[in-house]
């Protein structure tokens, strides 16, 4: 179940993340006062006029202000298009977070993704690790893995606990951003309506900061994660198991 | 994931294992343990043989145990025990605590079935999610991605609508006529821009403007005059946020006569279920009439902080503001506050909508 749920997330996290920021093209939060030339206010389109400016191959751009939605959106001028698209995938989120929920309740998963005490420590070793893996690699010295005896490591566990604590969040600033009337308390908790607004945008960078790193490590980490993520087992014998046989 | 590379490499090759070898062969070896592996009270030399072993993430409890015990009697006899001992776990210190995986012994043949299984699953979700992408995305972010064919279709429109109308039935299943919006003290107000959404009328329109009611109890067309509705009904006030569907909002000073007692005063026949608010001066962006018109359920017309405005910030109604009667419904989208009122027009089905027609949605409670 957990499994099933964390795939369907790609395709609904997706949609999710294009039709909001096509969403936000309608009315960026991070507005300045017009620009003189332009007109522009929207800080999205001073960076798609510098990237046409300055990147290689899109000097000829035919609309710098709309590259950033044209790129990393549905695109710009489809509020309605995206905003059904929003709440479909919305509404499948929901439905996933549950079943995602459940998976971990039942199977008795979610004790493996409960922060400890000496999180903090073994998260700055397994930080320190990997930034210093790049460097120990190119200069071929032994970078030795820290070790641990529990599923996942610290830094792990720190993620992939925050990870559905930002979706409940994203969830429930979605609804406060949704219904800020009927929902009145909901957004005055995170601060009012244009504050649960802030919220909602900046835990969608959440999942992007999140997927990038762990795609990256799936993938270094070799077929047998990536395999057992689709199929649910592995071959790796734990440390757990081994101190298992000790009467 | 705990563990290093040379781990994987020596167990990589022996799990995926060709179709043809038989259980015999399936016997990996678990490396020596290392010597920063060794823990004092872990002698690793007992695990040095072992049957291949699946261990099941957490978290699918549905097939996992029952398939250890189907498929017990096809298992090597030597596995069998080392698996039988793995299984017997360390009693776990508390509630929260981690357990151990359960190591779970399974026949080569089985398990080349469910990965199988499931790697076919896994390609037709991908799939099923690339072509619901071709069909439900708008067409010219198809075309962007190099996909010139129209995919537009009547079913992705019927789909997205249904999604939409399950959205419009939990707004109104969280309506409440009772729950009024929040309101604020004049200190908050902010600037509101004027979102017309074509050219701003001619004020020429205001000298011989009136309000007409059709669809009331007595079958009656009624025309009103601005001074004929300040005059006949009280006045009341509110600061209230307005809230577009793009997502910006502003604070302001509103008064006018309630909804409500227009409703009272004027009631509208029996089998009535919505109002369709006109505004006829409306005009799109090059400057030509474009009629203005929006639905709005009677239940929302009788919430007592929805407002026929005359009044913005302490002063009549300008007409970047809708002078000189607007429709203030804070519990809806900006879109449904219509500026410039001429019609309200009792029915009893949902009527046409302007937003609606161009895909968004009906109801747009807030």
């Amino acid at each position: 179940m957990v499994r099933w749920s964390h795939w369907l997330n790609v395709p609904i996290l997706l949609g999710l993340i294009l039709s909001g920021i096509s969403i936000y093209w309608a009315s960026p939060i991070y507005q300045h006062q017009p620009d003189p030339n332009t007109g522009n206010v929207d800080v999205a389109s001073d960076l798609g006029i510098w990237i046409c400016a300055h990147v290689p191959g899109q000097h000829h751009y035919s609309s710098p202000p709309d590259w950033i939605y044209n790129h990393m959106s549905l695109g710009p001028g489809m509020l309605a298009l995206a905003l059904r698209l929003h709440w479909l995938c919305a509404y499948l989120f929901m439905l996933n977070g549950i079943l995602y929920v459940a998976g971990l309740v039942t199977g008795g998963g979610w004790r493996s993704l409960l922060p400890r005490r000496t999180d903090l420590c073994d998260a700055l070793r397994m930080l320190r690790y990997y930034l210093g893996f790049p460097f120990a690699k190119l200069a071929r010295r032994q970078w030795l893995h820290p070790r641990f005896n529990t599923k996942y490591n610290a830094l792990q566990r720190a993620a992939y606990f925050s990870v559905p604590v930002a979706g409940f969040l994203s969830v429930a600033t979605g609804w406060a951003i949704h219904k800020p009337m009927q929902l009145q308390w909901l957004a005055a908790l995170f601060g009012g309506y244009n504050a649960a607004r802030v919220w909602h945008f900046w835990l969608m960078w959440i999942y992007i900061l999140f997927v990038v790193p762990h795609v990256i490590l799936v993938f270094a980490d070799g077929w047998d994660t990536l395999r057992s993520m689709i199929v649910g087992w592995s071959t790796r014998a734990e440390r757990s198991e081994v101190v298992a046989n000790e009467p | 994931m705990n563990h290093k590379e040379k781990d994987d490499d020596s167990l990589q090759p022996k799990d995926t294992p060709s179709t043809d070898i038989g259980p015999k062969q399936e016997m990996a070896e678990l490396p020596e343990a290392g010597p920063e592996d060794v823990k004092p009270s872990v002698p690793m030399d007992i695990e040095k043989r072992e049957a291949v072993e699946a261990i099941e993430q957490q978290g699918d409890a549905g097939w996992s145990p029952s398939l250890s015990v189907d498929h017990e009697p096809r298992r090597d006899e030597a596995a069998s025990s080392v698996a039988v001992k793995s299984v017997s776990v360390k009693k776990p210190h508390n509630f929260f605590g981690e357990r151990p995986l359960p190591a779970i012994a399974i026949a080569p043949r089985v398990l080349r079935y469910q990965s199988r299984r499931d790697f076919l699953v896994f390609g037709a979700g991908a799939l099923a999610a690339t072509t619901g992408a071709g069909f439900l995305l708008p067409q010219d972010t198809l075309s962007r991605l190099g996909m010139h064919r129209n995919m537009d279709s009547p079913g992705k429109e019927w789909f997205l609508n249904k999604a939409l109308r399950i959205d419009d039935d939990v707004a109104e299943a969280l309506y409440s006529g009772t729950r009024r919006v929040p309101t604020y003290t004049k200190s908050q107000i902010t600037s509101l821009k004027n979102n017309y959404n074509g050219a701003t009328p001619d004020p020429g329109y205001i000298s011989g403007w009136t309000l007409t009611l059709d669809g009331l109890a007595s079958g009656l067309s009624i025309s009103l005059d601005i001074q004929n509705l300040l005059t006949r009904f009280p006045v009341h006030e509110q600061i209230t946020r307005l809230v577009c569907v793009e997502g910006w909002s502003g604070i302001a000073w509103w008064a006018g006569l309630r909804f409500d007692d227009l409703l009272r005063a004027y009631p509208p026949m029996s089998q009535a279920r919505w109002a369709l608010v006109e505004s006829s001066v409306n005009l799109d962006s090059s400057g030509k009439p474009d009629p203005y018109f929006v639905s709005l359920d009677l239940a929302t017309a009788r919430h007592p902080q929805t407002l026929l405005a005359t009044h913005f910030n302490g002063q009549p109604l300008t007409v970047d503001h809708g002078a000189p009667l607007r429709l203030l419904v804070p519990v809806k989208l900006g879109l449904k506050n219509v500026k410039a009122v001429t019609r309200i027009t009792y029915v009893a089905e949902e009527p046409r909508d302007y937003w609606a027609d161009r895909g968004y949605s009906r109801y747009d409670g807030i």
